[in-house]
């Protein structure tokens, strides 16, 4: 089978974050160091090669740069700083781009004028769609019940909408995933029923990130700090997305606190906050080589989370204070941070809470395929044989 | 003659202020046209075939930090206005040094020279006083030793300096000479001799140069002895003196891995073949002669004089000649090595000297074992006679070297010595096998190739990934890496590591350079003037460079380059024309002689 080379690969990726691949030369330190590194799935050398020969098919039916959780000791030891982990992380807004079936990540990688214009548009639009349901029905003194400035089930009706908007683009493009790396990708024949058998590593990495913990950040005062923050950010995150999503008439109830629906968005708001921060400051110190480079669309990421938990709280502190003027004017600015966030989201590395289990499943589909055709022989003297 | 030039800089971060040199150059004969086209320009090869058209002219000149980068362009367009592409000139302001303070000046000469269609090096000579007969050979490693017995051959008087208490360098401590595994003591221990009985040749060892002054052709120097404390003439090296001598100290000359005595002789053939006493760890020294002293009480030919002050030499010489050579990387930088951390991890020089027949093995290959030291009780790892040959060697090259965290530069000779390692291994230990980590076999000599293969053809594992890192798995060293033609990880259980560590200038190497008024370049080795042209001279006049102290190469190279200095200095000496600084030269001598020579 021909290979098609692309001859600007590098060139391309570039604008997603990498700038060093040409400098590797192929020591193989990065696989030998990573832990995650194995017989089949063996990465980031690998995958620096096949950027710096234009293999455009095999990069975009890899699954290897989601098994990546970016530790950066490939970085640190790198003989010529080519910054084989920068190169990972690169890769996969290279995938959520390429699994996009409309293009509009690619757009908001490539340029964060656009992905700045269009949150704004958005989060416009929102205020003037509430500022015209306000000119005929709502009062902005008033924050629940008849005549809400925002009534809640409107609010609610519009999350499920958007919801659903999200829930098929993101199905869609996690079956251009599959297509691409299960079908396109695929060396070997994967039986159906190998996917029911090895359905349970979903779950498994969705919830806990247990490969995460694996990572070797010995370099690390704490090593185990960075896997910790990043599932206590994720649960916060799912546990906020789901009050607001299935939840939202309960948790806008009140002035009274519903301890049943509120704690959660206690709990899950200290998680998001306690993320945010460390997120900002290790960005800022930049200790660690995996902090080094920021790409526009994570500081978007963050700067626009940091909105919604800040507007927020304080919607909710009014609410409950009794200053319904106040709590509807930050509730407002809170949809409007809210909306192009929703929209945003399957667009953006945001979608790797979606790829990224997937794709470990589909490797763990795969290695078990593989076993099947008894081609995978884990012996680690393979060169005592083959020499 | 219509000229034209183009001012064109490579690097951005190239500071020179181009403007004085640019009018400068519109005031030299000839110039037509100036023009700066700024950093990194990429004209239109039509256009500029058009402006060379337009001013006919009859010579283009490129000047800036890397001309050359722009040669092609520009022979294209000349080519397309039917210009002689010959008539493409360079003038290369980093490459002929314009910099420092007498940058400008020295931009304008190397611009006349190149208006003027003459080469540089051929314009900017020197002119000098009357040159004295006698050497300066600063280090006695086989650089050194090379340069200092042409000379002496020659006729001339050699003042050879070594800061150690012999002469011999790096190699008296080998044991085989790649590619052809002669054995290294039989070319280098005969030199040594020769070097000691040499009429022409004095000897100062334990000394270092404390000041050079005077000018090219008529240098003065200070030569500082420290104390050895042994009669250099009476000491018959019994050996009586080591025996009942209480201290032990690790030995320099095996790389650590044996101990010596604080009164010693470095190896058996060291050159002056007599004691030295290490002030800094005897007890008598150390105590001021309260204690101990027992070398003086038993030397039968009471020849140690603990009153030695050591001494003071002045001479006059014309020319210097640098062998000063080079150390190993410390390898404990690299914490992945686990060097110092595993007694089994051990540097290429340690491995030479194990495996040396003069080592303290005898020649045995074998792994480190823990012992109780009978002295302090306390534990240590000693390399032992009768301890176990390793089954297993890992030899994993570029430590340190093509690492832009430590070396950026390639060491050059550590595929080479890695290879030759692996045969030894092989032929000493029946049935052990050896895993060469490497990253490109650089097998670059007369032969290397061919070692190389016969290496492969021996058995050994040779595997092209780098090992990322030296862990211990119980009591398991284990070595993993990436074989990435094979395309697999592996991970080897071994008993012997060995890391094929970078070389780095000798220290001492800024000392000498701020006491010589030399540069050094980013690696901090010794510059010569010119790479291609001229590697044995430096910017200073009658200061020539042999060895590895200019940069790493192995023995082959090093001796013919410290030949080639020896020529060097015979030219200065029999030429009577002198030798002096490059860069005393004026911008109008330059000139001046530029224009002699472009008129006949």
């Amino acid at each position: 089978m021909a290979i098609r080379v692309n001859p600007k690969l590098i060139e391309d990726l570039t604008s997603f974050g990498a700038a060093d691949v040409n400098m590797c030369y192929h020591c193989g330190d990065c696989s030998a160091v990573c832990v995650h590194s194995d017989e089949l799935y063996r990465f980031p050398r690998k995958s620096m090669r096949q950027l710096q020969m234009g293999l455009g098919e095999k990069i975009d039916t890899a699954l290897e740069p989601w098994l990546c959780y970016y530790c950066g000791q490939c970085s640190d030891q790198c003989p010529r700083e080519a910054n084989p982990g920068e190169t990972m992380m690169s890769l996969r807004r290279w995938l959520i781009n390429r699994y996009d079936i409309t293009g509009i990540a690619g757009k908001f990688f490539r340029s964060k004028k656009t992905e700045i214009l269009t949150i704004v548009a958005i989060g416009l639009l929102t205020a003037m769609a509430a500022l015209t349901y306000h000119f005929f029905r709502g009062s902005i003194h008033v924050y629940d019940g008849e005549n809400a400035f925002l009534p809640s089930l409107l609010v609610h009706l519009f999350d499920l909408f958007l919801g659903a908007f999200l829930a098929v683009i993101l199905l869609l493009n996690a079956g251009n995933m599959w297509r691409l790396t299960m079908l396109k990708g695929k060396e070997i024949s994967i039986p159906w029923w190998l996917y029911l058998k090895e359905f349970l590593v979903l779950p498994l990495h969705f919830f806990t990130q247990i490969r995460y913990a694996k990572c070797d950040t010995g370099n690390r005062e704490k090593p185990y700090m960075p896997w910790i923050v990043h599932l206590g950010l994720m649960w916060s995150y799912l546990t906020m997305l789901i009050l607001v999503m299935v939840f939202l008439p309960f948790l806008q109830s009140g002035p009274q606190i519903d301890w049943s629906v509120h704690i959660f968005g206690y709990l899950a708001t200290i998680g998001l906050a306690t993320g945010l921060v460390y997120f900002i400051r290790s960005r800022i110190r930049m200790h660690y080589v995996q902090y080094k480079k920021t790409h526009a669309t994570d500081w978007v990421f963050v700067i626009l989370l940091l909105i919604i938990t800040v507007t927020g709280i304080f919607q909710h502190i009014f609410h409950r204070l009794g200053l319904p003027v106040a709590a509807n004017v930050t509730y407002l600015l809170h949809l409007m941070a809210v909306t192009p966030w929703l929209i945003r989201m399957p667009f953006t590395k945001w979608a790797h809470l979606i790829y990224r289990p997937l794709a470990m499943y589909f490797s763990e589909v795969r290695r078990s395929a593989v076993a099947l055709e008894q081609k995978s022989e884990v012996s680690f003297r393979p060169v005592l044989q083959t020499i | 003659m219509r000229v034209g030039v183009f001012f064109c800089q490579f690097n951005p971060e190239w500071s020179l202020a181009l403007d004085p040199v640019i009018k400068y150059a519109d005031n030299l004969p000839g110039v037509v046209l100036t023009r700066q086209m700024g950093i990194k320009p990429k004209p239109e090869p039509e256009s500029l075939a058009e402006l060379i058209r337009t001013y006919d002219f009859e010579r283009v000149v490129i000047a800036g930090d890397s001309p050359g980068y722009f040669k092609p362009l520009f022979t294209k367009a000349v080519a397309m206005s039917d210009l002689n592409t010959e008539e493409i000139r360079l003038a290369s302001f980093r490459e002929h040094g314009a910099e420092g303070a007498d940058a400008i000046d020295r931009a304008k000469a190397i611009l006349a020279c190149a208006v003027f269609g003459v080469p540089y090096s051929l314009a900017a000579v020197p002119k000098g006083g009357p040159v004295h007969h006698a050497t300066l050979v600063i280090g006695g490693g086989i650089a050194g030793i090379q340069a200092a017995l042409e000379l002496a051959n020659a006729g001339k008087q050699v003042y050879l300096v070594e800061r150690t208490g012999t002469i011999g360098g790096h190699m008296a401590m080998f044991d085989k000479t790649f590619p052809t595994l002669d054995c290294a003591a039989c070319i280098l221990t005969p030199k040594m001799v020769a070097v000691a009985q040499h009429d022409m040749i004095r000897l100062f060892t334990g000394s270092t140069v404390e000041y050079v002054n005077g000018v090219p052709g008529a240098y003065r120097a200070r030569i500082k002895t420290r104390p050895r404390y042994v009669d250099l003439k009476a000491c018959v090296s019994c050996g009586i003196c080591s025996e009942v001598c209480p201290v032990k100290v690790a030995s320099e000359f095996d790389a650590g891995i044996s101990q010596r005595k604080a009164i010693y002789i470095p190896f058996p053939q060291a050159i002056p073949n007599v004691y030295i006493i290490d002030g800094d760890h005897c007890t008598y020294l150390q105590t001021a002669g309260t204690k101990c002293g027992v070398c003086e009480k038993k030397c039968p030919k009471e020849c140690i004089n603990f009153q030695d002050k050591g001494q003071v030499t002045d001479i006059e010489i014309g020319n210097i000649i640098l062998a000063t050579g080079y150390d190993i990387l410390d390898p404990t930088i690299i914490p992945q090595y686990g060097y110092g951390v595993f007694p089994n991890v051990i540097t290429a020089l340690e491995f030479e000297r194990l495996t040396n027949a003069s080592g303290t093995t005898g020649g045995r290959i074998v792994v480190k074992t823990k012992k109780t030291s009978k002295r302090t009780g306390e534990e240590e790892w000693i390399f032992d006679a009768g301890n176990p040959p390793p089954k297993n060697v890992a030899i994993i090259h570029c430590v340190g070297s093509r690492n832009k965290k430590y070396n950026a530069y390639c060491s050059r000779v550590c595929c080479m010595y890695s290879l030759k390692f692996s045969h030894l291994v092989k032929e000493k230990i029946p049935g052990a096998n050896c895993y060469e980590f490497y990253i490109d076999m650089r097998a670059f000599g007369k032969g290397y190739e061919e070692f190389a293969e016969r290496i492969r053809e021996e058995g050994t594992f040779v595997v092209r990934g780098r090992s990322a890192t030296v862990s211990m798995n119980g009591d398991q060293l284990v070595v993993k890496g990436e074989d990435i033609v094979q395309d697999k990880n592996v991970e080897f259980p071994v008993d012997l590591v060995i890391l094929a560590v970078g070389l780095v200038p000798a220290r001492g190497t800024a000392e000498l350079c701020k006491l010589l008024g030399l540069k050094r370049d980013s690696d901090g080795w010794f510059s010569e003037l010119d790479y291609n042209g001229n590697p044995t001279e430096t910017e200073r006049g009658g200061i020539f460079v042999a060895g590895m102290c200019q940069g790493p190469k192995d023995i082959p190279d090093t001796v013919a380059q410290a030949s080639a200095v020896a020529a060097g200095v015979l030219r200065s000496i029999s030429s009577g024309r002198g030798i002096g600084h490059r860069s005393s030269l004026m911008l109008s001598e330059i000139e001046a002689r530029a224009k002699s020579i472009h008129t006949y």
